[in-house]
């Protein structure tokens, strides 16, 4: 049997055989930070709504009403699924699921245009998700903007030459940038901060379980009465690098391999990312070595630390803006290290910021690794006094 | 009967008991689901995140360039905290994340029009940040659109042309949007009303088998096989009742606080949103204890399982990104969630007020998950008598 020098070593050789032989532990330090990015890649591999299927009640029957509908089905948004006589029938068809909207052309449609008057397109969105609207009205838009432009040119503004037509279709150009996620899609911007979530909350996970397991086998002590558990720094220290030392590896599974296999963003350099995985990670791991400590029975991490994990992505302005979030919530947030790290993340792997762009991130996180750090100091340093004592009522 | 309704009566009775000794089902039954409440309600109060911040960078700095920025700087969700005439400099507060979006007015702009040679105005969203990149998208878009049509619009009426004539011409197709059954676009009304419930049938999933497993880790599952007289049945009920009476109330709560309160919109009625709320408490309930089937005696394993999953039902529930967009395996794959099925409910009933005939597959789903357990009671029998705790 190995039997390390050093107390820090000892303590870091310890974590590391229980952390090997306890299948429990394993699912959440290795299986969930491999296995849960790719399925929740997988999920949001599409990216973007498709082909939603919409109907339509074209109560004009003309050319150009006709006209209209076919380019609305030849959109890569929605996909004209059915033609209905009244607005009853496709009203059905929308509470049978079979279609997400309709898109209604009134009877005057065709003899408003001609008269050179203004007509009024319907479109009824089924709001089972913002995004079906979303597409709905994008395809919708696009679509009447487009013969907007035709009927003004062709109809009202005779124009001699092509360039002219041009001028009047255009007088002013305006372009379109999606910066950092061209395709407008869901796994690009998601999946990122999704990463460096699971990667805090498999650490509280591992570590509370290490730490139950551990009160639950040193009848209500976190540590083993053994000589070399004496120093507070060998052991926070010992323990803290084992998980730090493993999730480092995960980060750059996730980093690297995850974002490589789906085509996620990766502007991030590697000397980036490390400069921004260590704090980040020491700053988990800390955490989580703090909170495990309110922790009694091994199963009770699960049921403490699972449900945050919606919440947690909410505080990180990232899903929902960070400018709309309450101060007093921001205030909350900022106590959690993946507030900090997914944005931080987000910047350097999807926009190609420098670690000097994400000063403010990359300071509050070295100091909740500090103030973490220090807590877990605590937390042993009475932990030890207390097994010294029992050992001394012994 | 009688000896039965005693045993579910005694079970019932220990588990108050057992309740009431650990804060730990206090925090995470009551304290965590009220909580989440709070959280969310107040966290998406705007309903619509509006005055994101944006940076403009105008370069050609003349009096209509000026006006246009007055103009976009009306609209609701736009609000300009940087102004600057470099753009690196902006693209650089876009990566410290300072705003969400620039609008760009390149040199020349004012006199290109003025002599109709057609300029270029850009704008730039940080996609990374959805939701406001759309909403940012959506304003300048309508704001680039119209800076077109207002040049039109002032030659035309140099012309002498009627407005309703110019506007027969400029805008011949108006489109008039109706977002069914949330017209004013609330994201609260989409997010809270489902990610509230879904984090109480998380919390209802991992207490069922947290609390079942905690008999064998005591070492009192033969105990509790006494006490039910061997009558799998109700030594279930027993051990669930007083979490299913906790969790519904706390549902209805919910129901109130929404409905009633924050005034969500609800087609159905309150009393008929208890009645589904119920039903997924119970769903989840069965869940969680087909998960303690799966795994039986293994109360680590039945709630790694239903942690996993439990989380993966709030994506796969399709309430922020869509089933109908998933590929076809997660299609399948999100049936057995209940938070899908009662997402589904929710929209037929409370957001659209249809009949509930055309969601029946969905509460067949929810009784079908509450009642599936009861066939592979089985396997709890032979846990109770035969498995011990793994640590």
């Amino acid at each position: 049997m190995i039997q390390p020098k050093f107390p820090i070593l000892h303590v870091w050789w310890d974590e590391l055989r229980e952390l090997v032989k306890d299948e429990g532990i394993l699912i959440f330090v290795i299986l969930l930070p491999l296995g849960y990015p790719i399925l929740y890649a997988m999920i949001y591999d599409t990216e973007v709504q498709r082909e939603l299927p919409i109907c339509v009640v074209d109560d004009c029957m003309s050319g150009r009403s006709r006209d209209f509908i076919r380019r609305v089905d030849a959109t890569q948004e929605v996909n004209v699924a059915a033609h209905c006589i009244s607005m009853e029938e496709a009203q059905e068809l929308m509470r049978r699921r079979q279609v997400f909207g309709i898109l209604r052309i009134p009877r005057e449609f065709d003899l408003q245009l001609w008269r050179g008057e203004q007509t009024v397109v319907g479109l009824y969105s089924d709001l089972t998700s913002m995004l079906y609207y979303k597409v709905e009205y994008l395809a919708v838009i696009n679509v009447a903007q487009e013969l907007n432009r035709n009927i003004k040119v062709r109809e009202h503004q005779q124009n001699t030459t092509a360039r002219e037509e041009d001028l009047a279709r255009w007088p002013i150009r305006f372009e379109e940038v999606k910066m950092y996620n061209p395709a407008g899609g869901f796994a690009a911007f998601l999946i990122p901060p999704v990463l460096m979530l699971i990667l805090q909350q498999a650490l509280c996970l591992g570590v509370g379980m290490s730490m139950g397991r551990a009160r639950e086998r040193f009848r209500g002590l976190v540590i083993p009465p053994s000589p070399h558990y004496k120093n507070t720094l060998a052991v926070v220290l010992g323990k803290g690098l084992v998980h730090f030392l493993l999730f480092l590896l995960m980060a750059f599974y996730m980093a690297i391999c995850v974002t490589r296999w789906f085509s996620l963003p990766q502007l991030g350099h590697f000397v980036d990312l490390l400069g921004f995985f260590v704090p980040y990670l020491l700053a988990c791991t800390y955490m989580a070595i703090f909170w495990s400590s309110f922790i009694f029975r091994r199963e009770d991490c699960i049921l403490l630390f699972v449900f945050m994990s919606v919440p947690l992505l909410f505080l990180m302005g990232v899903s929902w803006p960070g400018a709309s979030i309450p101060p007093l919530w921001k205030a909350v947030g900022t106590v959690f290290p993946s507030t900090w790290g997914a944005n931080a993340y987000v910047r350097i792997q999807c926009m190609g910021a420098s670690l000097g762009d994400c000063r403010q991130e990359l300071m509050m996180l070295w100091v909740l690794a500090g103030v973490y750090f220090l807590l877990s100091c605590f937390m042993y340093m009475f932990e030890i006094r207390k097994s010294v004592g029992r050992s001394i009522l012994n | 009967m009688l000896a039965v309704l005693k045993s579910i009566w005694l079970i019932t009775r220990r588990e108050l008991a057992a309740f009431s000794h650990r804060p730990i089902f206090l925090i995470t039954m009551f304290v965590a689901p009220l909580g989440f409440l709070w959280l969310f309600t107040s966290l998406m109060q705007a309903g619509l995140p509006t005055k994101l911040p944006a940076a403009l960078v105008d370069e050609d700095d003349t009096h209509i360039t000026r006006q246009l920025t007055r103009i976009l700087g009306t609209m609701e969700e736009t609000h300009f905290v940087m102004q600057t005439k470099n753009f690196t400099e902006a693209r650089q507060a876009m990566q410290r994340g300072e705003i969400y979006a620039i609008f760009r007015i390149p040199k020349g702009t004012t006199e290109a029009a003025l002599t109709q040679r057609q300029p270029v105005i850009s704008f730039y969203t940080n996609d990374s940040y959805y939701i406001a990149a759309s909403l940012l998208m959506k304003d300048m878009r309508k704001m680039g659109e119209m800076a077109g049509l207002a040049m039109t619009r002032a030659t035309m009426r140099a012309r002498g042309f009627r407005d309703d004539q110019i506007m027969g011409t400029l805008q011949p197709i108006v489109i008039e949007s109706h977002p069914l059954g949330n017209s004013y676009l609330n994201y609260s009304v989409v997010l809270s009303n489902l990610i509230v419930p879904g984090l109480l049938m998380l919390v209802a999933m991992l207490t069922t088998s947290y609390s079942l497993g905690n008999e064998w880790k005591r070492g009192r599952q033969k105990y509790l096989y006494a006490l039910g007289r061997g009558n799998v049945g109700a030594i279930i009920i027993g051990k669930l009742l007083p979490q299913t009476a906790l969790y519904t109330l706390i549902f209805w709560l919910i129901d109130l606080v929404f409905y009633s309160y924050l005034q969500f919109p609800c087609q159905c009625g309150i009393p008929r949103m208890m009645l589904w709320g119920f039903l997924a408490v119970l769903a989840s309930q069965g869940f969680g204890l087909l998960m303690f089937e799966a795994f039986p005696g293994q109360m680590r394993m039945a709630m790694s399982a239903c942690s996993l999953l439990g989380v993966m039902q709030f994506s796969l529930a399709g309430f922020s990104f869509p089933v109908s967009a998933m590929d076809v395996p997660f299609q399948w794959l999100s049936n057995i969630f209940p938070l899908h099925h009662y997402f589904l409910i929710y929209v037929n009933q409370c957001l659209n007020g249809y009949s509930i005939s055309y969601a029946w597959a969905n509460v067949a789903a929810l009784v079908g998950i509450s009642l599936l357990p009861h066939l592979f009671s089985f396997r709890l029998k032979d846990a109770l008598l035969h498995k011990e705790y793994r640590a």
